[in-house]
């Protein structure tokens, strides 16, 4: 961990992206408290999965895929949605499950899926999506066009078979993936040391021949070019990399969790990590922005997120026949 | 008699049966220090402490398989899975362990344990989390397969299937487990393979067992005020079959209704509609009807879910149309 | 393109017809409105006038044959054209001509082929009442036939079988009862447990044509079954049907008749054109009775007792082949002499089938008379839709204690059938109290 946690400084000397990439993890989290103040006033269902405190990995990766590149993610799928340009709108919808969701209202917070955005999908059965990623980076290797796959599962994912499958035979065949395991320290409500017998997750790497890295996620900046590095080698190499980013999740598991099994203090700390505070802070303190032109900017968001609930409240429910649609390829269907 | 919740049903159940017999232990995900994803497990840790209630990675396949090696060995494991839905992951170790090893060994196995877990939809999950297992479960000989709708059921039937020398399936539901129930103070069992009337009547039979039973009783209930009495049979056990139940009611009746959570195309419900037409074809007056979900994959929005799920008006035009009075 | 004439539902209640008479021959051309055929309904014969203009192409129909409603009967459209064609085209029972829709006869034939008849029967009779039902307020518009509101499903192919629940099928069997006399009330005409019940005792006895022998030698002869005619069909039905399921009880009244002699004795003198009846009395007293006991003027739907707003006595009046039961409409608020107008009327046009069908259903409550057979008292079935039925018997002498002597009076005892379900007998007994009290004084009634 100490190499991990190392001093990692803010690497931004230019103000403008700094100020770009702050503003979209802003997004991402300003989307998942409009989804929750949502939820608590009973007009989202079923489980909500948010995604506050890990904003810097979706916007750090969708800042580096070329077209054709894909992420393939979990059931906690809100952020790489809008990092990867989905409408906060759409987005919302599909949490109420509305007629103008992402998905049309039949996969709700647990399964987004916008292929022409390169989110090949947020998958709720734990471990399941990482063969299947495996399978977007076969068909990559055999098509040979040149694209990568991003598969990012929790911690919790690397105890179940599935994912030991899929990252066994993204090494053996020299599959063009990176494995990003986004550490938050819980399985819902276990933490690391009662799931495995090891503090390092990346010691699983050598056994699959993948190269491996592991940070803690403070800085998008530095986030954004260590997995750039695993994304080339992917990319020109064909060789697959497992990397840990160690990050923290505000939040409780899903709305539902109290989370009574983290302390205060613990929490605390992990919040002077977030790379969205450490980015504000930089803005202010080596950018001379001042807090007024930080609210704007604020404000600007929360307009944004006010709108996608407004959008999202206004939108028909879905027709009943949308349920009988997109079983099986139907004549005329593409 | 006090009342509890079907959640502190099971947790007595599971309390008194390690209490009695300490090779009895509890084991899955957030069962221990998190005091179950449902609150079932809620105190045992505490009682108990680590070797008893086993805190899990998520792992089904593994700690199913854990499950069936120390039955093997003459542990008596209840193994919880958060829903159901993740024990598809598993379905392996119980398909072709759990259910076979007695029968491969010839008798030198036995494997006496439980499996259970929420089934069916709850609200708003979507396909991935909203499946009803039975009709793959009760699909294969080698295990019991249970589904429980009321406290005292719970109760009276997990006790049973604790002491089973066999691997038994055991259905909850995830919005069940608040529904509230009176159940004895004392010590009682509640037999493997026995059907409890939930509502007597004369002019159908309505079978129906987990999730469904709420459904078929207001659905019975619209059908009294139109003047049709239904007898609601409650399965509880859906492998083995209590076909005794079933067949003395549609005997009486003439005409039956299936409703449940679950597909309609093949399964337990199918397996019902069968054994009635063959083992009592000449006291059918109408098609068996079922009600149960649209054969489509769980959408999420509430609407559209609305459609797919079984409902007491769904549960009263089968009763009408059984009845000709559609 | 060519037209197929369909056999026409003219009645509420009518499930099948017969063509009785044909009035074209193929090569006629026919106009709209023009009669061609008369059609015998369950209840009566019924004039047919065509919808459709056209040169008659084909007749498929002929006469005497049973058929259910929608049945092609004739084929009408241009010279020329290929009635065969427009037939299968319909998709009816009549394509080619050559196999006529369904045969009507009980027939003694093999089981099979017997029940496999009367299942295209059942079918359509059942489609016919299920229409009838929907069709019900509209339905009793004159003789003029309407033309189906739907299309009407063709009958049965002859090589299916009967359509009949397993259950259904077990109590046949069991109670000896032959599906092919039962109409089926489920879906497609299917054959339920209550249809088998409905169709009750009504099993046929086993024909024994053995000659018996033993000391001395009998002739035996086979039990015949009969060709039954619609009207006999929907008879054998219903009272069947209401003899299964009303729960009848019956009350038996005395009552003196001396002063409705010496009334009617006048008031015919007065009009001798417009002679009343005994049984025009007894028409204006039930009805007069029903207003004060509207409890009697009901009947049972299934769920509840439903109490009638409008007094519509029905009389039964015996034709060839069975009853019907024409109603004087408001009876209550008709004098006696309109009310003698309105039942000779009715009867004399019932015994000559010329009644429309809605002068021969809506009654409330029957009075069924047999007096004029000499019979004494009796009890009649009631006619399903209503609650009771008065049964009267004949007029006749009777020696009476009076004071501390005897004389003779004239007495009529009456029976009434209740539906136990509708009214207990205190009910009944009050209405009969009513009854008997205005016919003893007739002139109060009148007044």
């Amino acid at each position: 961990m100490s190499e991990a946690t190392a001093a990692a400084p803010t690497a931004a000397t230019d103000k403008d992206e700094l100020l770009r990439l702050y503003t979209e993890m802003l997004r991402i989290r300003r989307f998942e408290e409009a989804a929750a103040r949502a939820y608590t006033q009973g007009k989202i269902s079923g489980f909500l999965h948010l995604y506050i405190g890990q904003e810097a990995i979706a916007v750090a990766t969708a800042d580096l895929m070329k077209p054709g590149d894909r992420v393939v993610t979990t059931y906690r799928d809100h952020g790489f949605a809008i990092a990867l340009g989905c409408d906060p709108g759409a987005c919302m919808a599909e949490l109420y499950g509305k007629k103008d969701g992402l998905v049309g209202g039949v996969g709700g917070s647990m399964h987004f899926f916008a292929k022409d955005k390169g989110l090949w999908g947020g998958y709720a059965i734990v471990g399941g999506h990482v063969p299947v990623a495996a399978g977007h980076a076969f068909a990559s290797k055999y098509l040979q066009d040149g694209a990568v796959t991003l598969c990012f599962l929790g911690e919790g994912a690397m105890h179940i078979g599935a994912t030991h499958e899929g990252m066994h035979l993204a090494g053996l065949w020299r599959l063009p993936i990176v494995f990003v395991i986004e550490n938050n320290q819980y399985a819902m409500g276990t933490p690391l040391k009662r799931q495995t017998a090891v503090d390092d997750l990346t010691v699983r790497a050598p056994a699959y021949r993948m190269t491996s890295d592991r940070w803690v996620v403070r800085d998008v900046f530095e986030t954004r070019q260590r997995l750039a590095r695993a994304v080339a080698r992917a990319r020109d190499e064909q060789q697959p990399a497992l990397i840990e980013l160690l990050t923290y999740r505000f939040r409780g598991h899903s709305m539902s969790d109290p989370a009574k099994y983290r302390t205060k203090d613990e929490v605390e700390s992990w919040k002077e990590r977030d790379p969205l505070y450490r980015a504000e802070t930089a803005l202010g303190a080596e950018h001379g922005m001042s807090a007024e032109d930080i609210e704007a900017i604020d404000e600007k968001v929360w307009a944004e997120m006010d709108g996608a609930v407004e959008f999202a409240e206004s939108s028909p429910l879905p027709d009943p026949e949308h349920r009988f649609k997109y079983h099986l390829v139907e004549e005329g269907e593409d | 008699m006090p009342t509890m919740q079907i959640r502190e049903a099971l947790r007595a159940a599971i309390d008194e049966e390690m209490a009695r017999d300490d090779r009895v232990f509890v084991m899955g995900e957030e069962v221990g220090y998190y005091d179950g994803a449902y609150k079932v497990t809620e105190g045992l840790l505490a009682k108990y402490g680590e070797q008893r209630v086993v805190d899990t990675p998520i792992a089904e396949t593994g700690f199913s398989g854990v499950g069936i090696g120390a039955a093997m060995a003459g542990l008596r494991p209840i193994v919880e899975f958060m829903t159901f839905n993740f024990s598809a992951v598993a379905f392996d170790q119980l398909l072709n362990n759990a259910a076979k090893l007695r029968h491969l060994s010839a008798g030198q196995f036995k494997l006496p344990m439980v499996f259970r877990g929420p089934n069916a939809a709850a609200h708003m999950l979507s396909s991935t989390h909203s499946q009803a297992f039975e009709s793959f479960y009760c699909g294969f000989p080698g295990v019991k397969v249970i589904s429980v709708a009321t406290p005292y059921d719970a109760k009276g039937l997990l006790k049973s299937a604790i002491r089973d020398d066999n691997p038994v399936i055991f259905f909850e539901s995830e919005v069940m487990y608040a529904v509230k129930g009176e159940v004895p103070e004392e010590e009682y069992l509640i037999p493997i393979g026995k059907a409890d009337i939930k509502r007597p009547g004369k002019d159908v039979t309505v079978i129906t067992w987990g999730q469904g039973v709420s459904v078929a009783l207001a659905g019975a209930e619209l059908a009294a005020a139109e003047g049709i009495d239904c007898e609601v049979i409650d399965l509880r056990t859906l492998r083995p079959l209590d076909d005794e139940a079933m067949e003395t009611s549609l005997r009486k009746t003439n005409r039956c209704v299936l409703v449940y959570h679950g597909w309609p195309y093949g399964g337990t419900g199918a397996e019902v509609v069968d054994r009635l037409t063959r083992n009592c074809f000449d006291h059918l007056d109408a098609p068996i009807e079922r009600v149960c979900y649209e054969d489509l994959n769980m959408p999420y929005a509430e609407n559209l879910e609305k459609l797919v799920l079984p409902s007491p008006e769904d549960a009263l035009s089968a009763i009408k149309k059984v009845s000709y009075r559609d | 393109m060519a037209k197929i004439v369909e056999l026409p539902r003219l009645s509420d209640t009518m499930e099948e017809g017969v063509i009785a008479k044909w009035h074209i021959a193929v090569g006629d051309k026919v106009k709209r409105g023009q009669l061609i055929a008369e059609v015998e309904t369950d209840k009566a014969t019924m004039e047919f006038e065509s919808f459709d203009a056209g040169v008659v192409l084909k007749l498929v129909a002929s006469e005497g044959e049973a058929m259910a409603i929608g049945t092609p009967i004739a084929v009408l459209g241009k010279e020329g054209e290929d009635a065969d064609a427009a037939l299968a085209q319909h998709g009816g029972g009549g394509g080619g001509g050559a196999a006529p829709a369904a045969k009507a006869e009980p027939a003694s034939e093999p089981e099979a082929e017997e029940e496999a008849e009367d299942e295209a029967e059942d079918e359509a009779e059942d489609e016919a009442e299920e229409e009838a039902e929907d069709a019900a307020p509209k339905a009793q518009t004159a003789a003029k036939a309407q033309p189906p509101a739907k299309a009407q499903a063709p009958a049965r192919r002859t090589d299916e079988r009967i359509a009949a629940s397993p259950l259904a099928r077990r109590l046949a069997r069991e109670r000896g009862i032959d599906l092919a006399n039962v109409t089926g009330s489920g879906p497609h005409g299917r054959i339920v447990k209550t249809d088998v019940e409905a169709a009750g005792s009504g099993a046929a006895a086993r024909p024994a044509a053995s000659v018996t022998s033993g000391a001395r030698t009998f002739v035996s002869r086979p039990d015949e079954p009969q060709k039954l005619s619609q009207m006999r069909k929907t008879i054998a039905k219903r009272m069947g049907q209401a003899n299964a399921e009303i729960p009848h009880f019956y009350l038996t009244t005395k009552i003196d008749m001396d002063r409705a002699v010496l009334a009617r004795q006048e008031i015919n003198e007065a009009f001798p054109d417009a002679k009343v009846s005994f049984n025009d009395f007894i028409l204006l007293a039930t009805a007069k009775a029903l207003v004060q006991h509207p409890e009697v003027n009901a009947y049972w739907d299934g769920k509840t007792i439903v109490r009638r707003g409008d007094i519509h006595v029905g009389m039964a009046v015996a034709v060839d082949e069975g009853l019907i039961v024409p109603p004087i409409r408001f009876t209550d608020q008709k004098t006696l002499r309109e009310i003698g107008a309105e039942a000779k009327d009715l009867g004399t046009r019932a015994r000559d089938k010329k009644l429309a069908p809605d002068e021969m259903t809506g009654s409330t409550f029957t009075v069924s008379n047999l007096g004029m057979f000499g019979i004494e008292e009796f009890s009649a079935v009631i006619n399903p839709g209503e609650g009771a039925i008065l049964a009267v018997g004949t007029i006749g002498d009777e020696v009476v204690a009076d004071g501390g002597g005897f004389r003779v009076a004239k007495r009529m005892k009456a029976t009434l059938a209740c539906d136990h379900r509708v009214m207990d007998g205190a009910v009944g007994a009050r209405f009969l109290q009513t009854l008997r009290g205005l016919l003893e004084r007739p002139l109060a009634m009148m007044a």
